[in-house]
């Protein structure tokens, strides 16, 4: 069972590792086939180990050597994997291999093949590490390699230039890229410090022994430690106001944004409050905060997703919008709940990204929706999948959001959190509303794209079955519920809903299909007979602007703290550092040496000056001593 | 050999005296073959060194002016050792990727001499040769950045000289006030520091002690406002002299902060966490901000090692073992890392002549292994787990949020601010279309090139994951130090502020 | 009345004033060299003087000293001022200013 945990663990490193080889090289298939092969290795032995812990019951923990002690710190790089872990691992996994068998066909042409391997596989190993380490420090490399991973790959093409916000709203691959980064540091930072308080509160940060003990904990600490952390999810899974990134981060390499920015990395602030449930269960004011955070973040995100054009981007605001669901479900001490929106969201939401790809492809590389249409003709397997995905994203019986997304309305019911409920009811609909928007305008109506001059063409076979055991997920997960439920309740509290709630789940059940239907349907009137554009409604309407700037966050943040800081930096440099300190410094030397410029003046050469001097030296020196003779 | 400390200090010396009569064309292999040897003889000592003794080892001690208690007395422990090993590497590794062309042979004589004085610094128990050693690090230095440096050279030098002798001139005076008092309560002369640690000073005296020793360590840190002088070291040094004073000559300032302020003064170092850790966050944020505005990629890493100097500061007067231990690995840390910066724009500055990041663009493309260690190690520097950059900045943050939580969450802006201008740098110099023609033909790193900073790679990830054989005799040796500033403490605030770890509780 | 110590005393005194006098005021260096010699003089005076009052006598040992250092002295500063006229024509102290600073 041991080996186990390591082959899972360490064969995406070693497929990193090999792929890092050739990074330099060009494109060697090699390097693709043997990392997927790797990562299939990977995924192999998680699906064993959640199998063994199904039957067994008994989670398995490795420690492997030593890593930070001092003073009384003792830090281990330990391994647990037990039920969350274990259906964690499978799902990052299962994404990974697809994500990575597909990569050889979406980067085919890609001078840095090899490259791109490698940082998806380092990613895979750092996702591994998040999930599977048994303490937070060791949950905190694998936040960080994550996020250094996403750096990566979000710069993956560095060498394009910067572009005003006009032309292209991310400005360009590398700036993404840091955004990116600086904004999970912001975030790191409070994880950092919930890590410092569980430290210096319990002397330790293994999670077994943390959660053993937080009865010695008072209630304040408690809140803190809880706030510090969900600040550091926050972060990492782009939830407001931290969330700008993830929209920006479509500039990677579509794979990418599958894997890393839909179905694994983002889900790690999710991973983090469900990991942390014993914690949280006994914080309900701070859980409801996150319930909060989260519906609050889903309808923010829908809501700009309504209007935009851009095909990535439009999957990336449902990507954040289901992030907030799963927060509100985890916030409200749902957390299995949360955990299984989780990954059924990982298995539609990467089929939806992966089935953009095929379409940019076929599109060469353009992204404005508006310039597609009437792809079905094409591309009809990559309609199935997308057209798929998106029934399962808007949650219709019997694919697998249904049931995820249904019980999370009905926990929010349960916990007569009415308003919660509301939201993400009407969110539901928005869901259902913009996700078939883009289905029509890519696969319906008129065929737009004859003016950009591409030749749409189907996705290769290969790529076209790796995307199979996505789209059967998406279908079956959901009828797996139960026995999901059974397993991960061994270790998470079970969510048992009202007997009231009870009697209501058929109605809300059809209230919630209702909405989401009728999303569809008014998408379908709209957009599915071609796109008719009223360009004076989108250059007028004021709603319509602030939905499509995304309410002018980016903006607002460039103008609030990236330019203000870069000025501030300035005066810092130029006016503080080196008109204030250095010349102070300066000063004082040049204080010593005009002293000494004017003492020098007496230096005349003439020697009868020098005598007058001497001679007053003397008698000076005289009248000293016989004062103070005197005065004795 | 228990006289290794003397062949350490005296071998390079001898060695460069030698290099006078070498032939121009072999002293740069004469150079790397003293070098290595040099290298190879601290590892030596690493390997016998006693990881589980916390004390002094390797003591040598012969009586030099008995009249007055002056005495050469050497000693390492594990606070020291590692120092002593990353100046001799860094020495090795700077003179193998020399790149001088004029006066080669003054300049390898020069490291060998700055060798000298570095290892002695570190070395040395008796006070008076830790001072002379201290002040004749300065000039090796000041030839090296007048000699070879940019257009400013001399300016710089003159400043970096006077500016930190003027600051050891006042820590001079603290030395020879502290003798006398010593001399005043035993009645006998000594300049022994392990006979000062059992000196028991009332909390008046201390303050007044305190503040003359840290004014000369502050200097050397260079702890804001007293940073100035760095900026114009590194911007008209050499790459070589860059490297060293970065990795080494700047950590003789923190070094003497654990050496000789928290063992002598506890009472008066608690006293004045306050203060201090308020220079130390301004130094982190503020610091980390001028860094941001530069234009020159060489002044970004300058203002840098600035600002991780101050996490360095801010572990220090952290009171506990976390927090010590780990600002003594940080410095090991930053001295990889900044040093190997510091090389990395140097491979560059040889190329184009310029450092402007304006010039650059786009090198990944042209210089792909290039951008991939300076990547790296930028990673090191924002302090990535897994990189060496985390540990010690992870440890001296934690070891100060028992002290004060609100502080640390400043301090900790670092790894914001830090990650802000690093990127900066990576994305203006290495993304982006490469736009000026003139970076078209750049050739990517050279063996020589290589052999310098693939070690130091090396030692970024091996330490990063397996950091024990370092921190182990580090933490041993903190932790000795810890228990004797507790025990010295007299105010009741100090006591309660320095924290014993519990596994030496127990062994009491 | 008898002449005692401090009519010696006295007339030292004035010799040095006298002496002094004529180093501040004088600009020729052959002059300085004049009253310098008379301020050395009222020196030896002073020596000469107390030596006898006290009865010791290392102060007249002294006078002596000073005679003959004052002596080679001259020999040397003359031969200087020669060489100082054959340079530069003069010997006025404020056209010798090439000491300055």
């Amino acid at each position: 069972m041991e080996n186990l945990v390591y082959i899972a663990l360490f064969a995406p490193l070693v497929s990193s590792l090999f792929a890092a080889l050739f990074a330099q090289k060009p494109k060697i298939q090699l390097v693709g086939i043997v990392t997927s092969i790797l990562i299939g290795i990977s995924l192999l032995a998680s699906v064993t180990l959640l199998l063994d812990i199904h039957e067994s019951g008994k989670a398995v923990s490795v420690t492997l050597m030593d890593w930070i002690q001092a003073g009384d710190m003792d830090i281990k790089f330990g391994f647990t994997v037990d039920q969350v872990t274990a259906v964690m691992m499978s799902v990052v996994t299962l994404v990974s291999t697809v994500v990575h068998v597909y990569s050889n066909y979406y980067m085919e042409s890609d001078k840095s093949f090899n490259r791109f391997f490698s940082y998806l596989s380092a990613f895979v190993f750092s996702m591994m590490v998040l999930v599977m380490s048994d303490n937070f420090l060791g949950l905190f490399i694998g936040w960080e390699g994550v996020g250094v991973c996403s750096w990566l790959l979000i710069g993956f093409w560095y060498e394009r230039k910067d572009e005003t916000r006009d032309v292209n709203p991310s400005i360009s691959p590398s700036w993404a890229a840091n955004e990116a980064f600086i904004m999970n540091r912001i975030a790191d930072l409070g994880m950092l410090v919930g890590i410092f308080m569980i430290y210096w509160n319990l002397g330790t940060v293994k999670y077994s022994e943390v959660f053993a003990h937080l009865d010695q904990l008072s209630h304040g600490m408690l809140v803190g430690i809880g706030i510090a952390l969900f600040i550091g999810a926050m972060g990492k899974s782009a939830q407001f106001p931290l969330h700008t990134w993830l929209a920006d981060a479509m500039e990677g390499p579509t794979p990418v944004s599958a894997l890393i920015h839909a179905a694994t990395m983002v889900t790690a602030g999710v991973y983090l409050v469900i990991r942390a449930n014993p914690l949280y269960s006994q914080i309900p004011e701070v859980g409801y905060f996150i319930a909060v955070v989260g519906t609050f973040v889903a309808i923010f995100a829908a809501s700009m997703a309504l209007v935009n054009r851009d095909l990535k981007r439009v999957i990336a605001y449902s990507t954040l919008s289901q992030l907030g669901y799963m927060f509100a479900a985890a916030g409200l001490g749902a957390y299995w709940v949360a955990l299984f929106h989780l990954a059924a969201h990982a298995f539609f939401k990467a089929l939806l990204f992966i089935g953009a790809g095929n379409v940019m492809h076929a599109m060469h590389d353009e992204l404005d929706m508006f310039k597609m249409g009437g792809l079905k003709k094409q591309m009809g397997w990559t309609f199935f999948y997308m057209g798929l995905a998106s029934l399962a994203l808007s949650g219709i019986y019997p694919l697998a959001g249904f049931f995820s997304k249904d019980t999370i309305l009905e926990v929010a019911f349960n916990e007569h959190t009415y308003g919660i409920w509301f939201t993400l009811w009407l969110t539901a609909g928005l869901t259902a509303f913009y996700s078939f928007r883009q289905v029509f305008l890519v696969f319906f109506g008129d065929e737009r794209y004859h003016e950009i001059g591409a030749h749409p063409h189907e996705a290769k076979a290969y790529a076209l079955w790796a995307m199979a055991p996505l789209a059967i997920l998406a279908v079956i997960f959901g009828f797996y519920k139960e026995d999901f439920v059974e397993f991960v309740t061994k270790l998470l509290p079970a969510y048992e809903m009202s007997e009231h709630t009870h009697h209501m789940v058929w109605i809300l059940t059809l209230v919630t299909t209702a909405i989401a239907l009728t999303g569809i349907i008014v998408a379908f009137i709209k957009y599915s007979k071609g796109l008719k554009r009223d360009l004076n409604f989108e250059q007028n309407n004021k709603l319509y602007k602030l939905l499509y700037n995304q309410y002018y966050i980016p903006v607002l943040y460039e103008k609030a703290f990236a330019k203000p800081y870069k000025e501030l930096s300035d005066i810092a440099w130029q006016e503080i550092d080196m008109q204030v300190v250095d010349a102070t410094v300066d000063g004082i030397a040049k204080a010593v040496e005009t002293t000494g410029d004017v003492s020098r003046r007496a230096q005349n050469g003439n020697l009868s000056t020098y005598l007058k001097w001497m001679a007053a030296g003397l008698i000076f020196v005289t009248l000293i001593t016989v004062i103070s003779v005197v005065i004795k | 050999m228990s006289n290794i400390l003397s062949v350490l200090i005296f071998f390079p010396l001898i060695a460069g005296v030698f290099g006078f009569f070498v032939n121009k064309n072999s002293i740069r292999v004469y150079g790397i073959v003293v070098a290595a040897a040099e290298f190879l003889l601290s590892l030596w000592l690493w390997m016998s060194f006693d990881t589980t003794d916390a004390g002094m080892q390797f003591v040598e001690k012969i009586s030099l002016i008995p009249e007055f208690g002056i005495s050469y007395y050497l000693g390492v422990d594990g606070i020291s050792l590692f120092i002593v090993i990353l100046s001799t590497l860094m020495t090795l590794l700077g003179i193998v990727a020399l790149s001088i062309k004029e006066d080669l042979k003054n300049m390898i004589i020069t490291l060998l001499f700055l060798e000298v004085a570095m290892i002695g610094v570190f070395v040395s128990l008796d006070v008076i040769l830790f001072y002379i050693f201290w002040e004749f690090s300065l000039v090796p230095m000041l030839y090296i950045i007048g000699a070879w440096g940019g257009p400013k050279k001399l300016y710089a030098a003159i400043k970096f000289f006077i500016y930190t002798f003027a600051g050891s001139l006042v820590m001079l005076v603290g030395i020879l006030y502290l003798a006398y008092i010593y001399h005043a309560t035993t009645g006998v002369w000594s300049f022994s520091l392990t006979d000062w640690y059992g000196l028991l000073l009332p909390t008046d005296v201390q303050t007044i002690l305190f503040w003359a020793f840290f004014l000369g360590f502050a200097i050397k840190v260079p702890m804001f406002p007293f940073h100035t002088w760095l900026p114009y070291a590194h911007g008209q040094a050499p790459t070589v002299g860059s490297v060293i004073l970065a990795a080494v000559l700047l950590k003789m300032g923190s070094y003497g902060f654990v050496r000789f302020s928290l063992p002598l003064f506890p009472d008066a170092s608690v006293a004045f966490i306050l203060p201090i850790a308020i220079l130390a966050i301004i130094m982190i944020i503020y610091t980390a901000m001028v860094a941001y505005a530069q234009k020159d990629m060489k002044q970004v890493i300058a203002y840098s090692s600035i600002s991780h100097m101050g996490v360095i500061i801010l572990g220090t007067f952290a009171m506990n073992v976390e927090g010590i231990s780990g600002s003594i690995f940080q410095m090991l840390s930053h001295g990889i890392v900044s040093g190997a910066l510091f090389m990395l724009v140097g491979v560059i500055y040889d190329r184009r002549h310029t450092k402007l990041m304006s010039e650059f663009g786009g090198l990944a493309k042209v210089m792909p292994t290039y951008a991939t260690i300076f990547v790296v190690m930028t990673m090191a520097s924002v302090g990535l787990p897994l990189t060496i950059g985390f540990i010690g900045e992870y440890l001296s943050l934690a070891g100060f949020f028992k002290v004060s939580p609100i502080m640390t969450i400043l301090a900790g802006t670092s790894i914001i601010v830090g990650a802000v201008y690093m990127l900066s740098v990576v994305k203006k110099s290495f993304f982006g279309p490469l736009a000026n023609p003139e970076n078209e033909k750049l050739k990517d790193l050279d063996s020589k090139e290589l052999w310098a900073l693939v070690p130091l790679v090396a030692i970024v990830i091996w330490l990063g994951v397996y950091p024990k054989p370092v921190l182990e005799p580090i933490d041993n040796s903190t932790k000795a130090l810890v228990q004797l500033m507790h025990k010295k403490a007299q105010t009741d605030k100090a006591k309660k502020i320095i924290l014993v770890s519990k596994d030496a509780k127990e062994a009491k | 009345m008898t002449i005692g110590l401090t009519h010696y005393l006295v007339l030292s005194a004035i010799l040095f004033a006298v002496g002094l006098a004529g180093v501040l005021r004088r600009k020729n260096l052959l002059m300085l060299f004049f009253a310098t010699e008379i301020m050395l003089n009222a020196a030896n005076i002073a020596f000469a003087a107390i030596s006898t009052h006290i009865g010791d006598l290392s102060g007249q040992m002294f006078a002596l000293f000073i005679i003959a250092i004052a002596a080679s002295e001259v020999a040397v500063g003359l031969g200087l001022l020669i060489l100082i006229y054959k340079k530069y024509g003069t010997l006025d102290l404020d056209n010798l200013s090439i000491m300055k600073g």
